[in-house]
């Protein structure tokens, strides 16, 4: 009879299934958590090895530094072949450097192809950003091995690569969320609904439709 | 009579007989073709004006009527039939330098229902598709909640479980056809979507249990493959990194989120998320983390990489257009489109898919010329909320060209774009999001092909 006592809500159907000799105490009530000795609990400690997102503003950012030039030898040896050694891209895979933000701009405004173009240095808002995602998911073959002073360094080339910060320049927890961004103040939260259609029936248009075909045959697959 | 008076007795076919029923078939047709002005009947079928070839030769029985078929569980795990053998997910290979960081699309011209089969689920991955022991993987939930704590696969079938059917988009879906038409198959201007029916533990019961801080705007989901996949997801009061606040709509998205481990009825496929996934009905399924090993709730985004390097919108105004997160409503005619030729005049189906990220789909419209005329087509059921509806309308091919295009209106009464409209606000950079009415041309030797109208 102790499961009765402890089962908050199941007293009701408890009693009549008393009189068949069978317990229904275990059948929560429809207000009952489901939840009832589910899990474990977890201490902070045990989480931090994996706590390891760093916010835009460098909130979390784990204590450490490497400068430009400590950067170059990993760069080189460990992303340059994917990224080139410039940061131009090399074999299809990203570049480091797209177009500089007034050019990246202009292709937006004249509806040029600015797509290939993105890069550090227009289309991130925020260095501690990049920090995160090289530390997490590169070098794409071994993701997440690198320590935390190659990551900073390795951070700091990519950005140098950029333009974005000098040659002497050191990345730390102390120094990567002042870092200015080219593109920091371009962005703006979704705008959208940004169009307006009419669900009209008849006589929608007095023009007639201008076709375009594929200009290339065969480029699917 | 009208056809309406006619559909108000469909059960009478099956009590009355086949004559019966076929007379009424005759009726029906008889209406349908009066009612678009179409010529009587020709000599030889009773159903219309297109001839019928006759068959005269007595028929053979065909290669399996005498021989002995496969056992049971020969093929323990069933495949489609061999003749099926080309529907299956592709990828289109100058997209990326490499499979592993890559996408493949669904075949949803090969499709007929609703649900894709999990087999041909479109994939998204960032460092490939891992192999995650469900013995051992464990889901960490922490940041602003009473208790933090970490739960097994196991401890998570215990709790109350929650199913539904849901699409998920990549915002990339349509990318390729921003700029001009490229792609000469449904399954690469569409497929970047598919729907399944699933399983899990929604998000808000597991929130009232390790008692999230109401103060908590964000939260965000973290995947355990090589990417370590992250993406912030806003609740009520969410602002973004400069104290602007997300649009409405995509505060409420959390509440039909769900951690998922099953997927149509089976476990969750490796390619999509296997043991769990983070699941996102309504939003861009970037955010649908798979391999899901840890949710953390905050007070404000980590605006990660994927949310300001890729899912982003660069627009021709010179702004940059950050966490557009749902996916607005968006329609397509599986049949015919351009995977097949039309096979004669005469009677078919148009078919197709629409779905909203908003909510349920309201009307769906289909235009057989370029957009002049519209015509409403029948929504077939269920018609569920941020799930993709199928619609149909019967359609007479009398061997003309025609611009065909399907144009879908959501609950929230949004209106499917054209890509003229799109392109007025979003110029040509935007890449996401591209939800355009989509025409194809049916030319008059029954090719169909992927067009664009250019003028409005
Ligand atoms: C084997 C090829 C390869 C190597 C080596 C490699 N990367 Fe990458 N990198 C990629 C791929 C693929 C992506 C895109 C990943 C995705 O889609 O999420 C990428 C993306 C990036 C990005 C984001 C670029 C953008 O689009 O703006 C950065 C930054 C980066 N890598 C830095 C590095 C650094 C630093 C190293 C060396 C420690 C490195 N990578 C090594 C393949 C590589």
């Amino acid at each position: 009879m102790s499961k009765l006592k402890t089962s908050k809500f199941g007293l009701g159907l408890a009693a009549g299934a008393m009189a068949l000799g069978l317990s229904t105490a275990g059948i929560a009530a429809e207000h009952a958590s489901g939840f009832n000795g589910i899990g474990k609990n977890i201490t902070d400690k045990a989480i931090e090895p994996w706590d390891i997102s760093v916010f835009y503003d460098g909130t979390n950012l784990p204590k450490g530094s490497g400068s430009v030039a400590d950067g170059e030898q990993p760069y080189q040896a460990q992303c340059a072949m994917c990224h080139g050694d410039f940061g131009e891209g090399a074999e299809g895979y990203p570049k480091m450097a797209g177009d500089p933000m007034p050019q990246f701009i202009n292709s937006l405004k004249q509806g040029l192809d600015g797509v290939g173009n993105r890069g550090v240095n227009n289309a991130w808002g925020h260095a501690p950003t990049l920090f995160d995602m090289i530390k997490r998911h590169m070098p794409f073959y071994a993701p997440g091995t690198m320590g935390v002073d190659e990551s900073y360094a390795v951070t700091c080339y990519v950005l140098n690569l950029g333009g974005i910060v000098d040659m002497d320049f050191t990345c730390s927890d102390e120094t990567l969320a002042d870092v200015e961004m080219p593109s920091a103040e371009y962005f703006v939260t979704d705008t959208r609904p940004d169009t307006n259609n009419q669900r009209c029936m008849s006589d929608c248009t007095d023009e007639e439709p201008e076709v375009v075909y594929s200009a290339v045959e065969g480029v699917s697959g | 009579m009208s056809e309406t008076t006619l559909d108000q007795t469909p059960q009478s076919d099956a009590r009355e007989g086949v004559a019966s029923s076929d007379r009424r078939k005759f009726l029906r047709k008889s209406v349908a073709l009066a009612a678009t002005g179409a010529a009587a009947a020709a000599a030889g079928n009773a159903y219309g004006d297109v001839d019928l070839e006759t068959v005269k030769e007595p028929l053979e029985d065909g290669p399996t009527r005498n021989i002995l078929g496969r056992g049971v569980v020969s093929v323990p795990y069933g495949m489609p039939s061999k003749f099926e053998k080309d529907v299956v997910r592709r990828n289109v290979s100058w997209l990326t330098a490499d499979t592993v960081a890559s996408i493949s699309f669904t075949p949803w011209q090969d499709l007929n229902g609703i649900i894709t089969p999990n087999g041909l689920h479109f994939e998204r991955h960032h460092a490939g598709a891992v192999d995650v022991d469900p013995e051992t993987h464990q889901l960490v939930i922490h940041g602003m909640v009473d208790k933090p704590m970490i739960f097994s696969m196991d401890d998570l079938k215990r709790m109350p479980s929650h199913t539904a059917i849901h699409f998920l988009e990549c915002p990339a879906n349509g990318a390729m056809e921003w700029r001009g038409v490229q792609m000469d198959s449904m399954q690469f201007t569409h497929g970047m979507m598919s729907c399944s029916e699933w399983t899990g533990v929604k998000l808000t019961d597991l929130m009232e249990y390790v008692g999230v801080d109401p103060k908590s705007t964000w939260l965000y989901a973290e995947g355990t493959d090589g990417s370590a996949l992250q993406r912030s997801i806003p609740m009520e009061g969410a602002k973004d990194q400069f104290g602007e606040p997300l649009p409405a709509d995509s505060c409420e998205m959390y509440k039909d989120a769900m951690i998922a481990y099953a997927q149509n009825g089976e476990a969750l496929r490796p390619e999509n998320g296997y043991p769990i996934r983070f699941l996102l009905p309504g939003c861009e399924a970037n955010m649908s983390i798979k391999w899901l090993r840890r949710i953390k709730f905050v007070d404000k985004p980590l605006v990660t990489y994927q949310e300001t390097r890729h899912y982003i919108e660069p627009l021709p105004d010179g702004t940059i257009r950050q966490f557009t997160l749902v996916n607005e409503a968006n329609s397509v005619i599986n049949y015919p489109c351009p995977d097949y030729q039309m096979k004669g005049k005469g009677a078919y189906e148009i078919r197709g898919i629409a779905w909203s990220g908003r909510g349920k789909v309201a009307h769906v419209d289909v235009s057989v010329d370029g957009g002049k005329n519209w015509q409403e087509a029948e929504l077939v059921e269920p018609v569920l909320s941020k799930c993709v509806t199928k619609f149909k309308l019967p359609f007479e091919w009398k061997g003309d060209e025609h611009l065909i295009m399907s144009r879908v209106t959501d609950e929230t009464g949004y209106v499917q774009p054209t890509l003229m409209q799109l392109r007025k606000v979003r110029g040509f950079n935007s890449i996401y999001h591209k939800n355009s009415i989509q025409a194809w041309k049916i030319e008059k030797t029954g090719e169909v092909k992927n067009v664009q109208i250019e003028n409005f």
